[in-house]
């Protein structure tokens, strides 16, 4: 079977290297970006399967990011998963509302966690 | 000009500016100025009824000059009080608010590289390496959970505290936290006995926040008693509410104390006494946590007998 490809948009370079590692070892295709406005460019280059964002990062934040997946005909129906740490409802709920599928906190959830959630969307579960 | 009517309304909207500081409408600055002033009309207008008995127009312009200076200065400076203190408070608030979420990162961080380590690049780890990697993960997870204990207390001092509102089986979450604290019961020699009623209905709640509460009540009442006795969790239905009780035959809260049990940051001398460990956070948030929710929390303690604390919900209507 071919290899799903995942999107990690997170600007926290320790997290962002820990999800890259675990998730390629976890048999996934990784691509990585370290800011909103390179995270909507490498979806449009790479289509991925679904997309990691964190919610606060530089040039543009997560709602931004959503915002324009969400617009972008080709981009739409990837699945979205929050990275937060928010861990406030309203500014998850406004995440949720804009078109994204799920979040996760991550100082709450292990990687295998993650994983585990991204592998149920997928459907690989 | 319109623009100056605009602050001017501003300044005398209550409601926002005592949401804004944290305080109550009657506490907050503009109603202490409105209050103010209608007691300096008052007391022009009593000082009006006195100096009329004396034919004196000079004594009476001049006490009435006396009673507006003095009310307004001293009311000034009151105000003023409130209002820096209120002020101070919200940015402590804040500022609780601000550093832990900024901890959570590097919480994260630490959890997640140990477990990329242990699943992943474990190999040539000797036991001894492993057992100090799991200590890491311990204490780090220990500093996860104050963290969120700070955080929950100035979102709960702000009002701010989001509960979501999912149908929750209580005996479920009561089974859980007991079976997430067997290790720390059995290090401590404690039994935990469930006994939940059949077919409860849910409750209306946030699981997470529940599991927290649980958890809580259910970690203190096993630090707290000696070896060889037991926890009882008691899971009923009553008049509408589903009802959890967590009872043990601990060293018990002294009588003096137990009025402060649930303020933020007390500690009993016993619950000191027994174990050094501790914040005086969890009691004050998970009252807050039922309280938010439409529950009630109490507890009923003797010392050197134990302790029940117990809160209810009210069951979910289909």
């Amino acid at each position: 079977m071919e290899k799903k490809k995942l999107l990690v948009v997170e600007d926290d370079s320790t997290l962002h290297k820990a999800l890259l590692e675990f998730l390629s070892a976890e048999g996934f295709e990784v691509v990585g970006a370290l800011d909103g406005e390179e995270g909507v460019e490498k979806c449009r280059e790479e289509k991925p399967d679904l997309v990691l964002l964190d919610i606060i990062l530089p040039k543009k934040d997560g709602y931004e990011v959503i915002a324009e997946l969400k617009a972008d005909p080709e981009l739409a129906a990837i699945p979205v998963v929050l990275l937060t740490n928010l861990g406030s409802l309203n500014d998850v709920e406004k995440a949720l509302a804009m078109g994204a599928t799920t979040y996760l906190v991550k100082a709450d959830y292990k990687l295998e966690e993650v994983c585990r959630k991204v592998k149920e969307i997928l459907g690989l579960e | 000009m319109s623009f100056s009517w605009q602050k001017i309304a501003d300044e005398f909207n209550l409601k926002k500016q005592a949401d804004e500081l944290g305080v109550k409408v009657w506490q907050s600055p503009s109603f202490l100025f409105i209050l103010m002033g209608f007691i300096i009309i008052m007391a022009m207008t009593g000082v009006y009824f006195a100096a009329r008995n004396y034919d004196s127009p000079e004594i009476f312009i001049i006490s009435e000059f006396l009673i507006v200076i003095v009310l307004f200065t001293v009311g000034n400076v009151l105000i003023r009080g409130v209002e820096q203190i209120a002020h101070a408070n919200k940015m402590k608030t804040e500022f609780v608010s601000i550093a832990s979420h900024q901890l959570k990162t590097p919480l994260a961080a630490v959890n997640w590289e140990i477990e990329l380590l242990v699943s992943k690049y474990f190999e040539g780890l000797n036991a001894k390496q492993r057992e100090i990697i799991d200590e890491i993960g311990r204490a780090n997870a220990k500093m996860g959970r104050l963290v969120n204990d700070l955080l929950d207390v100035a979102r709960i001092d702000q009002g701010r505290l989001a509960l979501g509102k999912e149908a929750v089986d209580m005996a479920v979450v009561v089974r859980e936290v007991l079976e997430s604290n067997r290790i720390l019961a059995k290090a401590h020699g404690v039994k935990l006995v469930l006994d939940a009623q059949e077919g409860l209905p849910a409750v209306s709640g946030d699981k997470q926040h529940l599991v927290v509460v649980l958890d809580n009540l259910v970690s203190n009442a096993i630090k707290y008693i000696g070896k060889g006795s037991k926890v009882e969790a008691l899971v009923r239905e009553r008049d509408g509410f589903v009802e959890v009780s967590i009872k043990d035959d601990g060293v018990g809260i002294p009588k003096i104390q137990q009025g402060k049990l649930f303020q933020k940051f007390f500690r009993s001398d016993n619950a000191v006494r027994n174990q050094t460990e501790g914040t005086g956070l969890g009691l004050y948030i998970a009252k807050n946590i039922i309280k938010q929710s439409g529950g009630k929390m109490w507890f009923f303690s003797e010392e050197g007998k134990g302790s029940v604390f117990s809160f209810n919900l009210p069951a979910r209507t289909k």
